[in-house]
């Protein structure tokens, strides 16, 4: 898990990557992400040190690992997924890139866009965030847009409703 | 009970409400009586532990009956300029609409004492619920004409929908439901073109078909399980164990084979007897099928998003192969069997029926585009590298428990097989650009060719995990409304995922030039 592979996003091909990042404040939201998974994790230990007798040596064999790993993946992957989330609407067509160990591009035309959401969870909200998802008559496949900054997501979603709008037919 | 008062309302409100047909008057009873079963019995074996002598229960049993009864009594459906809508529930009353203009598919089926009875249940479903719209059951006749009305209702052929205010015991139905102006478009009807039909010989596929495959596999199952508690039971059995096997193992697997065997063709036959593929003037696609319940589906044309090619390993040794369409509205789960236009049948067949319905030549039959070396050696990568650690485990067990040499086979078979896995995956790959269609193939032991509408696309995913990214190679995924939603090109160079998305979209890509 190398530094250097941030500076790799999804291979050039004949597609330049989509033109805007989303907020820096999406690094912060995904390091609490990270962190509330450690502390589930560490309560998992905590259970099991007072529960089981087994020698100590294991609990701080698992807990050096626990830190290593879940510090490193707390420290490497929100920077990681920074440096790869990025969207760009025109009034043709959405364009995401999100991911960071395996990472995608979605791309729609917006005739076929059906719906667009604006959602904000807790710690979205902590952070005055809010991600956009933009759904298609597929069941797979709605393009998300995590960690946009408030305003800019209800100018997003504003746009692109008013983009959709303009088209007729079902969308099938 | 107040039924009557409220068929009074009904019907001096609005006269457009029809009923089920009347013969459901006998099924409704005894349907209900079948689901009250398990708490008739729960009461009996209850009363009989009890010294209480009143027979206070044989009451239950004419409320059981009235209740089946009610269910028809309470069970309205009417079809206005633009929607269906369904009424039904005996204690709570439950509205079901559905907009005629979002309705996909129209099922009718029909079980035993359906058939019995000359009826059949229509299955309405539409587009973007998940809820079908169940009208259990009418007669045949009225069920067919209702399938389709709605499905041509686009064409304009739309009948004048008035309920005759008193059915007749014949066809109640048939006389509310006049045959639609214009030229008669009865989905049965004789101007429709038939495309296939089942011929008896194509059992032979039914043993090499997945449900064939499932069905050994759990008689295999059971056999295991068998054994394994006969070998924990000590010595003594274990060498009766041995014995047996060496004298019956060569019967047994014969005896498997053929209890294996006739599963699968009575699995076949249940399911695809009597199978018909039709296609009416309008281009309506209608199959009927089934021995013991009967299923008859219809997909609208304009539904209809391509078609699916499956050649799983079985059928694929013995040239055989099996069609499904990819139809909009149908949601990914919800869609039993409802994609069905052919059975599993001779290659060359198959391939003809694909030919009719998608009248794309090229899409069904010419050789794919390949995806490199890059993809090929991924397929060789993923199949060897867990096959390689499974031979080493078992080589290694071999060795550490002085098992005979001989049992190292079954290591290098491991190895042989995944290789032979990874080198038919890798010809499988490829994909194809036909003016009309899309077409991607994947797979060895799950193969399937699919030929995709270009309209039918509604957008794409580009995915690379890290191997795929230090491969050089992507994951182009062609997302649609219709079939499985979402259909995968694998380890393409990104180059090429870019050109194909341009080719079928190319004011896509312009909109994010590079500057």
């Amino acid at each position: 898990m190398e530094e250097e592979a941030t500076s790799a996003p999804v291979a050039a091909g004949t597609l330049r990557e989509p033109a805007h990042r989303v907020s820096p404040r999406a690094i912060r939201m995904w390091t609490v992400h990270a962190l509330i998974g450690m502390v589930l994790l560490l309560a998992g230990q905590i259970a099991w040190w007072i529960l089981a007798d087994d020698p100590r040596i294991w609990h701080w064999v698992v807990g050096a690992l626990w830190l290593v790993l879940g510090g490193g993946y707390a420290i490497i992957m929100p920077r990681w997924r920074y440096h790869v989330h990025r969207w760009e609407a025109t009034s043709e067509a959405i364009y995401t890139q999100r991911g960071w160990l395996s990472q995608e591009r979605r791309i729609a035309p917006i005739s076929r866009v059906q719906t667009v959401d604006l959602k904000r969870g807790p710690i979205t909200q902590l952070f005055r965030l809010a991600s956009v998802t933009v759904t298609t008559a597929s069941a797979a496949g709605p393009l998300e847009i995590e960690g946009l900054d408030v305003q800019e997501a209800r100018r997003l979603v504003d746009a692109l409703t008013a983009a959709a709008a303009a088209e007729t037919g079902d969308a099938t | 009970m107040s039924q009557p008062a409220a068929e009074q309302t009904i019907q001096a409100d609005d006269s457009d409400w029809r009923r089920l047909d009347r013969r459901m008057l006998l099924i409704h009873p005894i349907q209900t009586l079948i689901r009250a079963l398990p708490a008739l019995l729960a009461i009996f074996l209850v009363r009989t532990g009890s010294d209480n002598s009143d027979r206070w229960e044989l009451f239950i049993l004419p409320l059981i009956v009235a209740y089946g009864f009610a269910r028809w009594f309470t069970t309205r459906y009417r079809i206005s300029e633009t929607q269906i809508e369904l009424r039904h529930g005996v204690i709570t009353k439950q509205t079901t609409t559905a907009r005629l203009d979002k309705v996909r598919t129209v099922d009718l089926t029909a079980q035993v004492w359906h058939r019995m009875l000359g009826l059949a249940k229509v299955e309405i479903s539409t587009a973007g619920t998940k809820d079908r719209l169940v009208l259990d059951a009418l007669s045949l006749e009225a069920g067919r004409r209702l399938r389709t009305e709605l499905l041509h209702r686009a064409e304009g052929t739309v009948p004048d929908s008035r309920a005759a205010p008193a059915p007749t015991a014949q066809s109640p139905v048939d006389r509310a439901w006049p045959a639609p102006h214009g030229p008669p478009v009865v989905a049965t009807g004789a101007r429709d073109e038939e495309l296939l039909r089942l011929e008896l010989p194509w059992v032979r596929y039914a043993p090499l078909t997945m449900s064939g495959f499932v069905s050994a596999a759990a008689l295999l199952g059971v056999g295991s399980q068998l054994a394994n508690q006969l070998s924990d039971q000590g010595e003594i059995y274990e060498t009766a164990f041995t014995w047996a096997i060496g004298r019956g193992l060569l019967l047994g697997a014969v005896l498997l084979l053929l209890a294996v065997t006739a599963l699968a063709i009575g699995g076949y036959l249940l399911a695809f007897w009597n199978f018909r593929l039709t296609r009416n003037p309008l281009g309506s696609l209608h199959t009927t099928r089934g021995l013991l319940t009967t299923r008859e589906t219809s997909i609208d044309s304009s539904r209809l998003r391509g078609v699916e090619i499956g050649e799983p390993l079985g059928l694929r040794l013995a040239r055989g192969g099996r069609l499904k369409s990819v139809t909009t509205g149908l949601g990914r789960e919800a869609r039993g069997g409802t994609d069905v236009l052919s059975p599993p049948a001779p290659s060359a067949r198959v391939q003809t029926l694909a030919l009719d319905i998608t009248g794309d030549g090229a899409a069904v039959r010419d050789p794919l585009v390949p995806h490199g070396p890059a993809a090929r050696q991924r397929r060789h990568t993923r199949a060897l590298a867990p096959a390689g650690i499974v031979a080493v485990g078992w080589a290694a067990m071999v060795l550490s428990f002085d098992w005979p040499w001989g049992w190292l086979l079954v290591s290098v078979l491991v190895l042989l097989g995944a290789l032979a896995l990874a080198r038919s995956r890798a010809a499988a790959l490829g994909h194809l650009l036909t003016d009309r269609h899309v077409v991607v193939q994947s797979g060895s032991l799950d193969r399937s060719r699919v030929v995709l509408d270009r309209g039918g696309v509604v957008g794409w995913t580009v995915r690379q995990s890290l191997f795929q990214r230090r491969m050089g190679v992507a994951t182009l995924i062609v997302t649609t409304g219709a079939g499985r939603q979402h259909y995968e090109a694998i380890d393409l160079t990104p180059a090429a995922a870019y050109a194909l998305i341009g080719e079928i979209h190319p004011d896509l890509l312009a909109q994010f030039p590079t500057p």
